[in-house]
């Protein structure tokens, strides 16, 4: 998930580190060698993270825009001027339009507010910023909690028995409590060295970036597979229950169902599953590897068939899903996907957990292949629920009177063209009847005959005698308030005009 | 990472409402508010109007609730229930909380029987009838004390010991009544107060109802037009801690308005108003206006765009006209191509009703939908330009309003799969695969048989399992499935859980035919794919082919009959040791190929003899297990040395063809013998059975 470095570059950063053979060593050197260790475990564990590169005093600054471009950050470390005060809270809302701009709200984001145990003093200190966080103006509200899902961590580059952190320490832990999500307060071990430091670094990377490593399985063919980005843990919360579940490492696939029937459900992530390397298990590798012998591993491995290249390949040509467990009754769909530059990908989107997930795919538990069952018994997608939508039912809604007026127009429209509408006439005539007596509106049946009695004077002497007959038979059984019950139905008039 | 979740959003009120209906005398008056007819306004000179109609005040409430409950029933098909109550001398109760009863058929046939409100009482006749609608609330909370299948399934839970299950019973009543003043009104609030705790009081020591943890009061107070009501509006007060309560004056007309607001709030929907939909107009069929079209969803399909609070959502957002919500207006976008062609990156999907349904540009927008096709929206920006932020589409006659990603993707310029493990690999059995992706396809059960749910996930995991036990990757890493010709349709076969007696025979003929084949000396021809069958040996192909077949068939011996094929393979073909490692045997097959040919041809020979006839009885090895298995244990020894002797093996051994004269060039040391002098003839024994015809 995307991260925001936020470098404090407040004076109060210059400070010398005590007891450091090199007394040039400052407290903002070693959150620059710290941040440098970090983007490395990144480059080699996690390749495909976006960070960016943000400093604040009383004002904050983007210095580099999200990038996977690491090496990028690290020239900008390089380039950082000395400001003056620290300001906490104008760093988080300078955070919370940097990444609501870029990735909207539903992305989760990590921040690492990188800071010497100062927390700044006087107005827009963090301590003055929480004394006031329940009386603030609706239109400046304080920042935390964001409105998109963050962890946020603060790393204090300050010696453990830093008497001013010892007081900030708490306004800290605060600030990542508001955030939720469990983020960290770190502090480094012991001393405050550059080793200390970068080994802190270190553990948040690891922390931060555990990638997932899981099998993708289709009966006995599999491949060790890197979801990318790692999934996270989702929390389903319905009228009655609250689950979270964690994504299994073992993904296995179930069967097949065309693109076309899938539709675009509802996704809680996606995320690009990469085969990965059988050979070189990247946790045993040290962290400064040779470049070179990175490369050639690659060109080997890439001679090694892979059933996710495979499974990719013919998902692409068959136009095909696979239906895949991703735990006890939760699933997902695996498929081939291109990104705008035509780079072809195996993606996995993971539905929301239950197996009803995509309400048009039935119950997921349920489905089979035809050799299972009985002819009779294959349905077909979509599944259709057992009862019509109000909005495919024809029924009647007169609370705008643009509804009444419409239906008995209608009725009038189907009138004029007895007797071949005599059928519509009715049908229509009945319907309106029903809704009537159902609401209670006894007034439309009498207004209504009146209505008809009406029109038979007013009828053309080119009309069909049988305009004037139904007309007034309906009149006549639309004022018989015996008939207001609405299993009766009004029936044509019989009429017959070969014999006469 | 772990999301935290307002624990809130749990035990809503909306599982549970009661609609309240007042159906006293008082309601049976007109709400004076006529309807016209302008279409009668045009009618000649003679036509006499008609008496203006206005519909009741009964008919005012009573289709306002059925609107509510239509667009709850059509957001939320399951667990969001309503009951209806009138009341009047006693309380009419039409629904219970039993999904069967909870659609509009339903209420509208129950409304039907229950029929307008009695006309006033003489003074004289029956005293003792008291009509008001306290009967009603009185019902209300009796059934909101009863369990809905939901709760039954968590409270048995609970009473089985289960404690992480937790249960609130929280609900809602809608009442629709008319009060003289406030007092009354307040008087009104007290009683349910009082009734409500009487019934907690009743549930607390009852197996049979249910505590009410909370209950939202919201009393709607109507009247006909011409009216001025002594009743104010009060907003939601807490009356206890399990009481809040709202009263809302409105004339009868506009109660349908204030309902939905209300349903907004209670049910935390949203409206979005789709603009610019074109519509070919009847009068003129060439030329299309645009319409605007209202539909209601869920609140979450807006907080992706919403949320950000940027200037681009204060432009799309406005306060309804006339109405107390706003409304996000997003212009329809016509459609290129086919949406559902792929999968669309959707972060949320609900379902939509529209707001007027049976307007004509509604209509239009709905028969569109269902019809299957989809429309994208697009929301304008602030900085010029526009994005698609949703997608409507119908799904099985279900509409859904979906959200689409508007925001950067974290997938974004991904490393392509072939630059990763296995990503040179050229020669995949993709269109195999695809075979295997086809007969694997999913299929739902018919909703008649889908009563019992079965799991069957599982087994089709098990299917999977058994089509993959022997699956090459790669073209080049496989011999027998690029010899479809001579193969086919043993594997498809093979790999079926169950086979019939007749499946065993078409196997066992493959495996015939390439035992003729490779007697005849034949090479095997493989489609041109340019794989290493290019200057491979011939006895060499043989041998692997037998191998792999051999592999094949032993990890599929899932049952008797899949047994069978595997030991015909092993009683008609000699393998030598596991693993292709040269003994003896083989070593003498290299030195002496046409002695071993020879006898090849003789088994073959015998093969056709016994296959040829579709009246030969089924083929000895099917029948005779026990030998098999012996053979099996004995593999790495010759096959006919094995005791005891079939009727095959006595077969064999008195084949007359053992007598023929050895092979010229071995008999003289000196004669140059004439190779294959038999070809000719062979070629003209007769059909070479099938599978065998390649060029």
């Amino acid at each position: 998930m995307p991260a925001v470095i936020l470098l404090d570059v407040s004076l109060s950063m210059l400070r010398p580190v005590n007891g450091s053979e090199n007394s040039e060593t400052t407290r903002k050197h070693l959150a620059i060698q710290g941040i440098g260790a970090f983007l490395d475990c990144l480059g080699v564990q996690s390749k495909l993270e976006f960070i960016s590169l943000m400093t604040f005093s009383s004002f904050y600054q983007e210095r580099c825009g999200f990038t996977r471009d690491y090496h990028l950050i690290k020239q900008e470390l390089h380039n950082i001027e000395d400001c003056d005060k620290t300001c906490i809270e104008t760093a988080l809302v300078g955070v919370n339009q940097l990444i609501l701009n870029e990735w909207g709200n539903n992305t989760a984001c990590q921040i690492i507010l990188i800071t010497d145990g100062n927390p700044g003093i006087g107005p827009m200190s963090l301590k003055e910023s929480l004394a006031n966080i329940s009386h603030r103006p609706a239109n400046n509200p304080f920042p935390l909690p964001f409105v998109f899902p963050a962890k946020l961590h603060v790393v204090c580059i300050a010696p453990p028995n830093d008497t001013l952190l010892v007081k900030s320490k708490p306004l800290y832990q605060r600030l990542v409590d508001m955030c939720g999500y469990d983020g960290m307060v770190l502090i480094p071990e012991n001393t405050l060295t550059e080793s200390s430091v970068i080994s802190l670094f270190q553990k948040l990377a690891e922390e931060m970036y555990t990638s997932f490593k899981g099998i993708l399985k289709c009966g006995n063919l599999e491949s060790k597979i890197i979801l990318s980005p790692a999934p996270v843990p989702f929390t389903k919360v319905t009228d009655f229950d609250c689950q979270t579940q964690v994504v299994s490492d073992i993904i296995e696939v179930c069967g097949f169902i065309p693109i076309a029937d899938v539709g675009s459900p509802m996704a809680v992530s996606r995320h690009l599953i990469l085969p990965a390397s059988m050979t070189n298990n990247k946790e045993n590798v040290p962290l400064k590897m040779d470049v070179d012998t990175t490369v050639d591993d690659e060109a080997d491995e890439g001679k090694i068939p892979s059933f996710c290249v495979l499974l990719h390949g013919a998902l692409k040509v068959e136009n095909m899903a696979a239906l895949v467990t991703l735990g006890e009754s939760w699933f997902g769909f695996v498929y081939s996907w291109a990104d705008s530059k035509k780079k072809s990908n195996l993606m996995l989107t993971v539905l929301t957990p239950g197996s009803d997930a995509v309400p048009w795919l039935g119950d997921l538990n349920c489905l089979n292949t035809p050799d299972n069952l009985t002819p009779e018994q294959i349905g077909n997608f979509p599944v259709r629920p057992s009862e019509k939508r109000s909005y495919s039912q024809n029924g009647v809604v007169w609370i705008r009177q643009a509804g009444l007026q419409s239906d008995i127009q209608k009725i009038l429209r189907h009138a004029r063209k007895l007797p071949e509408k005599t059928q519509q006439f009715y049908k229509e005539l009945n319907r309106l009847r029903k809704a009537a007596i159902s609401l209670g509106f006894m007034e439309l049946l009498t207004g209504l005959a009146y209505i008809f009695e009406q029109e038979c004077t007013q009828l053309p002497g080119t009309a069909h005698p049988d305009c004037a007959l139904q007309l007034t038979h309906a009149a006549e059984l639309l004022r018989k308030t015996q008939n207001n019950d609405i299993k009766y139905v009004i029936i044509p008039m019989q009429t017959d005009y070969t014999t006469s | 990472m772990s999301f935290p979740f307002a624990n809130n959003k749990m035990f809503p009120a909306n599982h549970k409402t009661v609609f309240v209906l007042d159906h006293t005398p008082y309601f049976g008056i007109s709400c004076e508010s006529p309807i016209e007819f302008e279409f009668l306004k045009t009618r000649g000179p003679g036509f006499i109007p008609l008496n203006p109609i206005s519909k009741s005040l009964w008919t005012c409430s009573v289709e306002s609730a059925i609107e509510y409950c239509r667009i709850v029933w059509d957001l939320f098909p399951q667990g969001k229930l309503v009951r209806f109550i009138a009341s009047d001398t006693v309380a009419h109760i039409l629904n219970t909380w039993s999904p069967t009863q909870q659609n509009l058929n339903h209420i509208m046939n129950g409304m039907s029987l229950i029929g307008v409100p009695p006309p006033p009482p003489s003074r004289s006749v029956q005293p003792g009838l008291d009509f008001t609608v306290l009967h009603g609330l009185r019902a209300a909370i009796e059934a909101l004390s009863e369990c809905t299948d939901l709760q039954h399934e968590k409270r048995k839970a609970i009473a089985a010991g289960d404690d992480q299950v937790t249960l609130v019973n929280r609900c809602r009543v809608v009442c629709i009544t008319s009060a003289r003043d406030n007092d009354s009104m307040k008087r009104l609030e007290e009683i349910f107060q009082n009734v409500l705790q009487q019934q907690n009081k009743v549930a607390a020591s009852s197996d049979r109802f249910l505590t009410i943890d909370h209950c939202h009061l919201v009393i709607i107070n109507t009247f006909p037009v011409n009216i001025e009501s002594h009743v104010s509006n009060h907003a939601v007060r807490h009356l206890s801690p399990i009481l809040k309560t709202e009263v809302h004056s409105v004339k009868a007309p506009f109660i349908s308005n204030k309902l939905s607001s209300l349903i907004l709030d209670h049910y935390d929907l949203a409206s979005t108003t789709v603009t610019g939909i074109p519509m070919k107009e009847e009068q003129n069929a060439s030329s299309s206006a645009n319409y605007d079209v209202e539909i209601y969803h869920s609140k979450d399909a807006h907080t992706a765009i919403l949320r950000g609070n940027s200037p681009d959502s204060l432009a799309i957002r406005t306060v309804k006209e006339g109405l107390e919500y706003e409304t996000v207006t997003l212009k329809w976008c016509t459609p290129r191509g086919s949406a559902t062609s792929e999968l669309q990156n959707c972060t949320s999907m609900h379902r939509i009703t529209p707001v007027d349904v049976n307007s004509r540009p509604s209509l239009c927008l709905i028969n569109f939908l269902l019809n299957g096709r989809s429309v994208m929206l697009e929301m304008p920006r602030k900085a010029g330009g526009k994005i698609s932020s949703h997608l409507l589409a119908s799904h099985g006659g279900e509409i859904f309003i979906h959200t689409l990603c508007t925001a950067r993707s974290v997938l974004e310029d991904p490393p392509s799969i072939s630059e990763g493990v296995g990503g040179r690999v050229t020669d995949y059995r993709i269109t195999d695969f695809g075979l295997l992706i086809q007969q694997n396809r999913l299929f739902p059960l018919r909703p008649s048989y889908n009563t019992e749910k079965v799991n069957s996930i599982s087994k089709m995991k098990a299917r999977l399992s058994r089509h993959t036990k022997y699956w090459p990757l790669t073209i080049s890493s496989t011999l027998i499935f690029n010899l479809k010709n001579c193969i086919d349709p043993l594997p498809s076969i093979i790999t079926k859980e169950r086979i019939t007696e007749e499946e065993v025979v078409q196997c066992k003929q493959v495996i015939y035919n390439l035992i003729s084949l490779e007697a005849k000396h034949e090479s095997l021809h493989l489609p041109n794919t340019g794989q290493r069958s290019k200057g491979q040996k011939r006895e060499e192909q043989y041998k692997i082919m037998w191998n792999e077949l051999e592999t094949l068939l032993k990890n599929n011996c899932h049952t008797e009959n899949h047994r069978a094929v595997y030991n015909c393979l092993i009683e008609c073909h000699k393998f030598n040791s596991e693993d292709g490692t040269i003994d003896v045997d083989q070593a003498l097959s290299f030195v002496d190929p046409l002695g071993k040919s020879d006898s090849d041809v003789q088994r073959a020979s015998v093969i056709r003899a016994t296959t040829d006839s579709p009246m030969s009885p089924p083929p000895l090895a099917s029948i005779a297990p026990p030998l098999s298995r012996n053979i099996l244990s004995n593999r790495s020894g010759s096959i006919y040395s094995s005791t005891p002797r079939t009727l095959y093996d006595i077969f064999t051994s008195q084949d007359k063809s053992k007598q023929r004269p050895d092979f010229a060039g071995r008999s003289d040391e000196n004669k140059i013998a004439k190779l294959y002098p038999n070809l000719k003839i062979e070629n003209e024994w007769g059909p070479r059975g099938e599978g065998m015809e390649v060029e």
